[in-house]
């Protein structure tokens, strides 16, 4: 299955895989609109820097993915494609997936009024390639087999 | 193959998934004396208050077509009386018999009940299943005040709902603390600082003993001495494993039913999995009931594959619980209160770290308050007894997180090559 591999090496700590990731998983898809007009979704990639490493992290899409297993009524689970995915119409907010994830990579998300919402790396559903891979301008991000 | 499965809970439908992962063929009947589809029991005080409903997909825990896409024939609102493990058949009460070639006990838990007076009136509660929440919820209107028995995980969650909804809501608590088993007292003390802000009165080493009133409650009298008044009480003080059909059956059971590492009881062609199982807990190093839905939903697969003779073992859970009360997220597992262990922790606003270590510098257990979102990496190293002497030094960073590790080690773990 392919997946975003992660190149800490080329890492330069830019974030253009988060903003990438914001466009993307925003209203319009349009990046002053994403970042300056409507509400920002959260970017399911997290750069993480602790000088000399940086790299950057997103699920990775466990064969025997804890947070399903975890969750509480059916929201985590693998989509057609066989990634997983939070349905966020059903997802109730208790973090019960995040207890579980053992890369740490699900965020909350509790600008909902009711109920919180997990948000975690879809693998662009609408893409080819993902679009923190497209973004980045170093190959620290790939898109491969793993 | 015939694979019959009583109870229609978390365990059960992880079972039904993992046997047609492998196996379209065989027959699977679940039965159950609710008659209802899967639900989401974790979401039964939200129901109450009507923040879910029974018609959205929100309450079940998979979607409408799953018996009809998994080939699973349902028996519901009958009540399985006997196994007859001789005649490898199980007795309803109707006294129809089916037979079955692979039998799962899933059967859950039930609510204990406390040695208190007056637990018949009318407007005392439980809260562990559909029915009692129904009956909960049309009694609301009838509620103004109401005593929660209890507060772990259903009792502290129903008294914040019922405040929020704004009845007046006494919490009696046996222990010092909430959550007593889950939490220290450090951050049982943030959970009583969310509730006392949501209006609801705490009442801590004190317990109910009687419940007084002619036909409803009238008010709930403490071992103290002290008498409130109230027009509604819920006893939550926890649920058991509901075993009682195994022993029928003359199966091995402690407090739960005994299972070996591949969820088989102590007849072979039974298994039991879920709350009503006693598992190996790989914390503490015995087998225990830990009625926690990963773990029933983890015991449920292994017993599902199991039930096809595919040999794969449990290896073990251990205690995970995460709760949100008012503003405040929680997420705890493991050990964590102990004089033995090393301990680290930090707090700082709005924050709560503490991490518990044994002399072999294995992770043993963890509170994270607030910021929560790394905890599962610490999941992973509990249940891997990962060596952490070279690492914990930077658990109490908030930021903590993979840029913290050896590069050769994070290198391989990303690359999913280390599971």
């Amino acid at each position: 299955m392919k997946v975003v591999k992660i190149k800490e090496d080329n890492c330069v700590y830019c974030h253009l895989c988060e903003v990438a990731c914001i466009v993307e998983h925003s209203q319009s898809k349009d990046i002053i609109k994403a970042f300056k007009r409507e509400e920002r979704p959260i970017a399911r990639c997290s750069v993480e820097f602790n000088y000399p490493v940086s790299l950057s992290v997103m699920c990775r899409h466990c064969d025997d993915a804890p947070c399903i297993e975890a969750c509480q009524n059916g929201s985590m689970h693998r989509d057609e494609r066989g990634y997983v995915v939070v349905n966020p119409d059903t997802c109730v907010g208790c973090w019960m997936c995040i207890m579980a994830c053992p890369y740490g990579v699900i965020k909350r998300d509790t600008r909902r009024e009711v109920f919180g919402l997990s948000t975690k790396c879809d693998l662009c559903p609408d893409r080819e390639i993902p679009a923190c891979v497209e973004a980045c301008p170093n190959e620290a991000l790939t898109y491969e087999e793993l | 193959m015939r694979i019959v499965i009583v109870g229609n809970s978390v365990a059960a439908i992880n079972a039904i998934e993992a046997i047609r992962e492998k196996d379209k063929i065989s027959s699977i009947t679940v039965i159950s004396d609710e008659n209802y589809r899967a639900y989401s029991h974790p979401l039964l005080p939200n129901l109450v208050i009507g923040e879910v409903s029974r018609s959205e997909e929100r309450f079940y825990y998979r979607r409408q077509k799953f018996y009809e896409e998994f080939k699973v024939e349902t028996i519901l609102g009958k009540r399985v009386v006997k196994i007859l493990p001789k005649q490898k058949a199980v007795k309803l009460d109707n006294a129809q018999k089916i037979e079955y070639d692979k039998l799962l006990l899933a059967v859950g838990g039930n609510p204990v009940k406390p040695p208190i007076d007056g637990l018949e009136l009318e407007g005392v509660h439980t809260l562990t299943n559909i029915k009692a929440a129904d009956k909960l919820r049309k009694d609301l209107k009838n509620i103004n005040r109401v005593v929660v028995v209890g507060a772990g995980l259903i009792g502290s969650k129903i008294a914040e709902k019922l405040a929020k909804k704004g009845k007046k809501v006494v919490l009696v608590e046996l222990a010092r603390r909430v959550l007593f088993p889950v939490l220290d007292d450090e951050a049982a003390n943030l959970i009583h600082k969310e509730l006392k802000k949501l209006g609801v009165e705490l009442i801590l080493n004190d317990s109910v003993v009687a419940v007084d009133g002619d036909k409803r409650v009238k008010s709930v009298k403490l071992k103290s001495g002290k008498t409130i008044d109230a027009d509604g009480c819920i006893v939550a003080v926890g649920v058991a494993p509901n075993a009682q059909l195994a022993k029928d059956a003359n199966l091995e059971v402690n407090r739960g039913v005994v299972v070996n590492d591949f969820m088989q009881t102590s007849n072979e062609d039974i298994f039991a999995a879920g709350d009503v199982a006693e598992a190996y807990d790989l914390v503490l190093g015995q087998k225990r009931p830990i009625p926690i839905l990963p773990l029933a939903a983890a015991q449920g697969r292994i017993a599902g594959l199991n039930m096809l003779s595919l040999g794969v073992k449990y290896r073990g859970g251990f205690a995970s619980n995460s709760i949100s009360i008012g503003d405040v997220s929680f997420i705890s597992m493991g050990i964590v209160d102990s004089d033995e262990l090393e301990v680290l922790k930090i707090k700082k606003d709005g924050e709560y770290r503490k991490f518990l270590i044994d002399e072999d510098n294995r992770l043993k257990g963890m509170i994270l308050v607030g910021n929560i979102e790394k905890a599962g990496m610490f999941h992973w190293m509990i249940k891997n007894r990962f060596d952490v002497s070279w690492i914990k030094d930077t658990f109490l960073n908030s930021d903590f997180g993979w840029k913290y590790f050896n590069k050769a080690f994070r290198v391989l773990r990303l690359d999913r090559k280390i599971k």
